[in-house]
């Protein structure tokens, strides 16, 4: 591993092509905050109002809908990025795909942190309540105790290598709770809707809403952006976690030469 | 209507919050990493022993 001895020459070239890749990260930066604005446009101003909510209250926070399921969207995809790169990792062992692996799972945990608290404040002017043990919202924190797990076990073993090789099975393991957390709202009796769901019963559910075509639109807008926003933080956090693990070599590399 | 739409505000404020918070947290522990390796490779060259 790299932090015990010097730096491979493939992670050295991996390190490089991100100090190179400079512009390419800025660009990337500029290109998805011009699309977040975006998007917050369309969810707030461009979106028509959901033509079945009567109270103001629940039809203003039906605006939260838009970003509150790009954010699960992202959740779900940073989740499911991280199971795919660990088993590369298992398969190949290259240190590249466990770097990926703990970005992925960062990201995606602040997403989902959004995803519950924004769905909390959603739930209280929908359903008069701040927080109700619901099967989709007991398997979405499930979820993320799952994935705060995954970071107290990589802080919890000291071998880079182990620590590597454990966090990619957990992680296999942790992505289960993925389809059965997008699944919950269709195999169970929930209140949550199930709005993009085909023969959805998102009217049925308590602040439900149909999909016209305009709040498809936004949606989809929505998800777009956020998928380039996952794509522009999983650039900067593989930077950092390689410059990290960098200094790691670095100070390997004079406490060996000095002993 | 500001009542009605304390909710709408509270959800959106979350969101841009915790971005924030996450890009803060990517900025500045970049630039510490940055620091320390510049710290580093100074010292590894003042150091002819160590090359």
């Amino acid at each position: 591993m790299a932090t015990k001895a010097a730096l491979s020459q493939q992670e050295q070239q991996e390190i490089d092509v991100t100090r190179a890749g400079f512009n390419w990260g800025l660009g990337l930066t500029i290109a998805s905050g011009l699309l977040m604005l975006a998007a917050l446009y369309m969810a707030l101003v461009w979106a028509p109002d959901a033509a079945n909510l009567q109270a103001p209250a629940e039809r203003y926070a039906q605006r939260i809908f838009y970003f509150h399921v790009s954010s699960a969207w992202l959740g779900f995809l940073a989740f499911i990025v991280a199971a795919m790169v660990s088993l590369l990792y298992l398969i190949t062992r290259r240190e590249k795909w466990d770097v990926w692996s703990l970005a992925s799972v960062e990201i995606g945990l602040a997403f989902f942190t959004m995803v519950i608290i924004s769905g909390s404040i959603w739930a209280k002017p929908t359903w008069n309540v701040w927080w109700t043990w619901d099967p989709r919202l007991t398997i979405s924190t499930i979820c993320w105790l799952l994935y705060i797990g995954y970071l107290m076990l990589r802080g919890a073993v000291d071998n880079p290598e182990k620590q590597a090789r454990f966090a990619a099975v957990y992680a296999l393991i942790a992505a289960i709770s993925v389809p059965i957390n997008w699944m919950a709202i269709r195999w169970w009796r929930t209140i949550h809707p199930a709005v993009i769901a085909p023969g959805n019963n998102a009217e049925e559910a308590m602040g439900g809403f149909g999909l016209s075509a305009n709040i498809e639109t936004a949606l989809y807008f929505c998800l777009f952006a956020f998928t380039v926003f996952y794509i522009m933080l999983m650039y900067h956090r593989i930077k950092l976690e390689y410059l990290r693990r960098q200094v790691e070599t670095l100070k390997q590399q004079i406490i060996y030469r000095q002993s | 209507m500001m009542g009605d739409m304390i909710y709408l505000a509270a959800g959106y404020v979350v969101f841009w919050l915790v971005s924030f918070v996450f890009i803060y947290s990517l900025v500045s522990r970049q630039r510490s990493l940055q620091k320390e390796v510049k710290m580093l490779e100074q010292l590894v060259q003042d150091e002819p022993e160590l090359k």
